[in-house]
């Protein structure tokens, strides 16, 4: 292939088959419905990869882990109404060890919200969704080649950690189109991990608390901690792998600005008069990469697409304050992070000179 | 292979309550297995939250014990994704029809080659015996005091809005017919639907006035008659079966190609 114009929804879906991706089932929900489609014409034309347009979101989140079970990489796409529906399945997945792979492209909520705006509101929700406890990992992307990326990356941590993994886009990125040419884009793809259905043994796959051999295991703490110890430390290795992240701009500065996904690209013309931090696994957080690099800088300023939900992660994670910048309600633009920085008193002066508009890249 | 190996027994006693109808049905599906050569390497079972859900834990199956009500989108995936397999669906009636009834409905449209044999006792059993959507109206239970205000949900008439589907009704008392629509199910080519009257004694029984299982199965015995010949219809306490045309289960087919975005083999 050469280059083109590729969209980001489109390019998660390459990113798919890429992985090896057998089978698809979703429910459209704005700003995701091109891998939708895209997933049907594709399915149209490769018979061997299965598509189901399903009834709902629960059915979709359902679906994809029975087709995982079955021996197919399998995915689904949705936006933020779409995967609250899914949470009970996503921590079904998690107790069980399902691979497979849920791309949530993030609107404004909450409830219905503004289904077409960009939004960030949805990085509690990959962590914290489902009840109980887990470990979810999270990539977000910033760019259409990263799209494609760490799609194939969301199915490789799926398939190594046998989990769901989220990856998080959102209406901005989803619907961006950009020059790339995805063949040079190359990213080893890990095989399955996971023995299909029906080859030989009698497993049983519940939800429910159990013993190897499938008896209920619901009023045994020990036999529950222990499984749970195990899948935790077994998972935190697995992350050792996937520890993606991008350090950079103005590392002499006294201040580093956190942003991800969308909102680093926004703030691109902050390059001169800060050091960057963006976390492309949004979860598990980077303590050890973040924890590193943080003390050298006097301040810290997370610029993101909620109302603090990674600030709040932030300064917990390092115990120090952490100044916000919230872009809410779709305002994602540099207008809004300009208006943000002068609230806090750190829009740098050449910036706040009128008509200061840099190229955002 | 004998009929025991199909299933778990050192495994047993199960945990269901003495006199419950599940086993009955267990010990069918078992039978019906043996005869038509169903084994681990070509069936898969997929079962509910609720008494009925246990049963995959009890059979040399692999088997998947889904969240409460996605028993049919797990399954259909599970008949997309491995056409070759046997994909037998065994759960209650409260999570078929209520928490699983947007599915259920859905799948009965889409008519995937999957069998669904749901154990209909009329009652949440597990959960202590709250009203269900099967509950006959006027039922007195644990969250209808004064009788259940709704009348019951008609899952004959809803698998039949496919013209091509299979539906049966039968109880445990009847032996023989369920046996026998256990396995026309399972050999049916398209959505297959057997509804199975079972009792549930202790959490259903004991509150409307039945002294012991016994008891209700009699009353199985009684009520029940099978629907005359050809009726295309069953009425009331009836048993029976109602095939809508049989025709081969067309592979399905996605959505035609819109547009060339997706082209280029996604490399």
């Amino acid at each position: 292939m050469t280059k083109r114009l590729v969209q980001g929804n489109e390019a998660v879906m390459l990113g798919a088959v890429k992985a090896g991706a057998g089978y698809f089932c979703g429910y459209p929900i704005s700003p995701s419905s091109e891998i939708l489609a895209q997933a049907s014409q594709y399915a149209a034309k490769h018979p061997e990869f299965r598509f189901l347009q399903a009834e709902d979101e629960i059915a979709s989140a359902n679906a994809i882990l029975g087709a995982s079970l079955a021996g197919a990489k399998s995915f689904t796409a949705t936006s933020g109404p779409g995967f609250s529906l899914m949470q009970e399945a996503v921590g079904y997945a998690h107790k069980i060890g399902i691979p497979a792979v849920i791309v949530n492209v993030q609107r404004v909520g909450p409830g219905t919200g503004m289904p077409t705006m960009p939004g960030q509101g949805d990085l509690l929700q990959t962590r914290y969704g489902s009840s109980g406890d887990y470990t979810s990992f999270v990539f977000y992307p910033s760019t259409v080649a990263e799209c494609y990326r760490y799609s194939i990356e969301a199915f490789n941590a799926a398939e190594d950690s046998r989990s769901p993994v989220i990856l998080l886009s959102d209406a901005y990125l989803g619907h961006l189109n950009e020059v790339v040419d995805l063949d040079e884009i190359e990213v080893p793809v890990v095989p399955r991990t996971i023995a299909p259905l029906a080859t030989g043994g009698t497993r049983l796959f519940s939800g429910v608390a159990t013993y190897p051999d499938g008896e209920p295991a619901t009023a045994d703490s020990d036999e529950f901690i222990r499984q749970y110890i195990e899948n935790r430390d077994d998972r935190r290795k697995v992350a050792e792998k996937y520890a993606f992240h991008e350090y950079g701009w103005n590392k002499e500065a006294d201040t580093l600005v956190i942003a991800f996904g969308i909102t680093r690209r926004i703030a691109q013309p902050l390059a001169p008069y800060f050091a960057l931090f963006r976390p492309i696994r949004i979860w598990p957080t980077l303590d050890k990469e973040l924890g590193e690099i943080a003390p050298k800088y006097k301040k810290i300023i997370v610029i993101e697409g909620s109302d603090g939900q990674y600030a709040n992660v932030i300064e917990r994670m390092l115990l120090r304050h952490v100044e916000r910048v919230p872009l809410l309600g779709g305002r994602m633009s540099l207008e809004a992070v300009r208006e943000g920085l002068e609230l806090i008193g750190e829009l740098p002066k050449e910036l706040a000179a009128a008509g200061a508009t840099a190229k955002v890249g | 292979m004998a009929v025991k190996d199909k299933l778990k027994t050192d495994l047993f006693p199960t945990i269901w309550c003495p006199g419950c109808g599940i086993g009955l049905i267990m010990q069918q599906l078992a039978s019906v297995m043996e005869d038509l050569g169903l084994d681990k390497t070509n069936t898969v079972l997929v079962t509910g939250i609720g008494c009925t859900g246990r049963m995959g834990a009890y059979m040399n199956f692999e088997s998947v014990y889904t969240l409460h009500g996605r028993t049919l989108p797990v399954a259909e995936a599970i008949k997309t994704v491995r056409p070759e397999l046997n994909v037998i669906v065994v759960s209650g009636d409260g999570d078929t029809s209520s928490i699983g009834g947007n599915h259920l409905l859905h799948s009965i449209r889409r008519n995937p080659n999957v069998t669904v044999i749901c154990n209909n006792n009329e009652i949440y059993g597990l959960t202590g015996g709250q009203t269900g959507p099967t509950t006959p109206k006027g039922t007195t239970t644990l969250s209808s005091p004064a009788g259940s205000t709704a009348s019951p949900i008609n899952l004959q008439g809803l698998v039949n809005t496919n013209p091509e589907s299979y539906y049966a009704k039968t109880t445990v008392y009847h032996q023989g017919p369920m046996r026998k629509a256990i396995k026309e199910a399972i050999e049916w080519p398209g959505f297959a639907f057997v509804d199975v009257a079972s009792q549930c004694i202790e959490n259903n029984g004991r509150r409307i006035g039945f002294g012991s299982a016994f008891e209700m199965l009699e009353s199985y015995k009684a009520d029940y008659k099978p629907a005359p010949k050809g009726a295309t219809r069953l009425e009331g306490k009836q048993i029976g079966i109602i095939k809508n045309a049989a025709v081969p289960v067309a592979v399905p087919v996605p959505v035609p190609a819109g547009s060339n975005q997706v082209d280029g083999d996604g490399k």
